[in-house]
């Protein structure tokens, strides 16, 4: 009643797609293992292009398990740059067809079911991306580790297997967080990311494991994305297949492919 | 037949001095008027307030299931519906129970999307009381068919007839998505419904939603909003409800409650003054036209009467006064309680600059038209006041006077 009874947002999709992006364009190949304190610009630049490239296509798996129910979702998603993206839901059945294009700071969703194409509002932005626990910013915000901050070496990582950098916001640069922790590992792979809201709370935690070669290069695929202030509640990306630079249809980012599908 | 004889007296004289007798009766019927239409103002202005605040959203008691109210989260049901309000419904001083579903929205005419908040509803009841009642529906909506808030329908530039798509989170995290049509537009009174509900029939609800025999809340009136909180435990206690959030009006807008609290401790403050302001002018009148008799009072001490038939004789002029006084103030405030009641009392006329015709706070919008409603108990607290007031304001001056030496009073 009286109560705000306020949507606390519904088309849950951005957030997948902020690492969706972070991971899906590239460096160079593997890095050689340092056994000497890394650059922390070096690192962050690599950071950023871990999973960046001109170009990607790729195929996952979403897991979101909350407290009391959990569900899967495969998607395949395209990237040109950092401003464009279009993520598909391939599974399951009922959901099939499912779409998120964003270009620039736009964001659209393709609903197959009633054939309507939406645009989120900018209050829906900081609201759950399709059910995860991504935000529709995380797929718009493009946060450039190099760019938005200045990060420092703070030494190795208390369990010994890697280094721990501290980044904090440059002045003037409007975003969600204000310090962000990274865990790299000697590979220079990142471990653990650590994200802090702009009062200094701890927002949210992500961990990369299951290192492979996908795509030609040598990354983390699995990532888990836990929320600090909700208990019980998780969402897990696992990419099955990557593909960069390759050559994508000039339509690949527009509506009437979005409402076109696949 | 000395009382018999006093009281054949008594109205004699009351027929004596017209003016004088027309002056007190007038001072008691002024006093009881205005108790009484003050007492009927202000019983219909807490009524309104409590129908306000319990009436449209709240209702008198509301089961959730633990923590929906923090999160709203959409997964948090409800379940065993049909079963859990069957058990309500037979839980003695249950009026009415309905479900209702809420959950945050997309939805979207052309291809603007606008956060709305879904509110499945058993339109059918909730347009005798709840979130249609205030509502001018010729037809509840049907299947496929949605009422818009005011302000959402603004927002999307909607109108009766507009289809619009609906994209959200189901229940099972999935994506929840449809097209519905605006049946019509309503202003439901409670502010976030109107800027941003799409209220649909519970059925569509939980079928968007993927919920089955599940609710997010149940809102169950009961006879007397007061009586809330114990209607509230005695549910609480039902086998069906075990481990449920199940919570009085009073618990759920706490700040409502306040209120509440707070106009029934002013109103008795404001209604105390009232009392003395109006007993005293009824007592100052009967004061000043009985000392007015002392010397008459005199004359008759001198002609033999015992004090004891004068003071009689005052009373029993100040009982029938009193009494008839009493009789057209009741009448007359009735009268007026009765034709603002029904046809109401705009107050926005009053107000500097007009004002409007309902006011907005803290999210439910108040009438300024008040409904004043006859409040029986006033009646009596009025007349019992005021009779004992003038009674006691005749006697002293006719004690007075009836232990004067006659001579003395003659001569005053």
């Amino acid at each position: 009643m009286a109560r705000g009874v306020l949507p606390a947002a519904s088309v849950e999709w951005a957030r997948a797609a902020g690492v969706v992006l972070a991971v899906l364009a590239v460096s160079q190949g593997p890095a050689p293992a340092l056994p000497k304190a890394p650059d922390a610009d070096e690192v962050m630049r690599r950071m950023d292009y871990l999973y960046r490239s001109k170009t990607s296509v790729a195929r996952m798996d979403i897991a979101v398990t909350s407290p009391r129910t959990s569900r899967t979702m495969r998607i395949k998603a395209w990237t040109r740059g950092t401003t464009d993206a279009l993520i598909v839901i391939e599974a399951p059945a009922r959901e099939a067809g499912i779409a998120t294009l964003r270009v620039g700071d736009n964001l659209w969703n393709y609903l197959p079911k009633v054939a309507r194409t939406i645009r989120v509002p900018p209050s829906m932005m900081l609201g759950s991306w399709m059910g995860t626990d991504f935000t529709n910013d995380d797929l718009v915000k493009e946060s450039s580790y190099r760019d938005d901050f200045v990060t420092t070496l703070a030494g190795r990582t208390k369990d010994g297997k890697g280094w721990l950098l501290v980044g904090t916001v440059k002045p003037g640069v409007v975003g969600r967080w204000q310090k962000l922790e990274l865990e790299v590992d000697d590979e220079l792979l990142p471990t653990v990311e650590r994200s802090f809201d702009r009062k200094g709370r701890l927002a949210r935690t992500m961990t990369f494991d299951e290192v492979k070669v996908l795509g030609g290069r040598r990354l983390p695929t699995h990532m888990a994305l836990v929320p600090a202030d909700t208990e019980g509640q998780k969402t897990e990306m696992r990419y099955l297949e990557v593909q960069f630079d390759a050559p994508l249809p000039e339509d690949t980012f527009s509506l009437s492919r979005l409402e076109r599908g696949r | 037949m000395a009382v018999a004889s006093t009281l054949r007296i008594a109205w004699r004289n009351l027929g004596r001095n017209r003016r004088r007798t027309a002056l007190a009766l007038g001072a008691t019927a002024i006093a009881e008027l205005v108790l009484v239409f003050y007492q009927g103002l202000f019983a219909g202005y807490f009524d309104q307030m409590l129908r306000t605040m319990t009436g449209p959203v709240v209702g008198h008691v509301q089961v959730h299931a633990p923590k929906w109210r923090d999160d709203h989260a959409t997964d948090r049901l409800l379940g065993s519906l049909a079963a859990r309000l069957d058990a309500i419904r037979a839980a003695p001083g249950v009026t009415s129970v309905t479900p209702r579903l809420w959950a945050p929205t997309l939805i979207a005419r052309s291809d603007e999307g606008e956060v709305a908040t879904i509110v499945g509803v058993d339109a059918e009841a909730e347009r005798k009381t709840g979130l249609l009642e205030l509502t001018e529906l010729s037809r509840s909506p049907g299947a496929g068919e949605v009422l818009l808030g005011v302000g959402l329908a603004r927002a999307l530039v909607a109108k009766p007839g507009d289809q619009l798509a609906l994209v959200g989170q189901a229940a099972d995290g999935s994506v929840a998505s449809g097209l519905v049509t605006v049946a019509a537009v309503v202003e439901t009174g409670v502010e976030t419904v109107d800027r941003y509900g799409v209220i649909m029939p519970f059925a569509d609800a939980s079928e968007l939603l993927v919920v089955s025999d599940a609710a997010h809340e149940l809102v169950v009136t009961g006879g007397d909003p007061l009586a809330a909180p114990e209607l509230a435990a005695r549910l609480a206690t039902l086998p069906a409800l075990a481990g449920e959030e199940v919570l009085s009006w009073r618990e759920l807008a706490p700040e409502f409650a306040a209120l509440i609290d707070f106009l029934w401790a002013y109103e008795l403050v404001v209604m105390a003054l009232v009392f003395v302001a109006a007993a005293t002018s009824a007592a100052n009148t009967m004061v000043m036209s009985t000392f007015e008799r002392t010397h008459e009072l005199g004359m008759l001490l001198a002609l033999g009467a015992r004090p004891r038939r004068i003071v009689g004789l005052v009373v029993a002029e100040s009982v029938v006064l009193g009494l008839l006084g009493l009789v057209v103030g009741a009448a007359v405030g009735a009268a007026l309680v009765t034709w603002w009641g029904s046809s109401g009392l705009d107050l926005s006329k009053l107000a500097p600059g007009g004002g409007g015709a309902e006011v907005s706070y803290m999210g439910m919008k108040i009438s300024m038209v008040m409904y004043p409603r006859l409040d029986p108990a006033g009646l009596w607290r009025g007349a019992v006041a005021v009779f004992i007031t003038s009674l006691v304001a005749a006697l002293w001056p006719a004690l007075r006077a009836a232990r004067l030496e006659p001579a003395d009073a003659v001569r005053t």
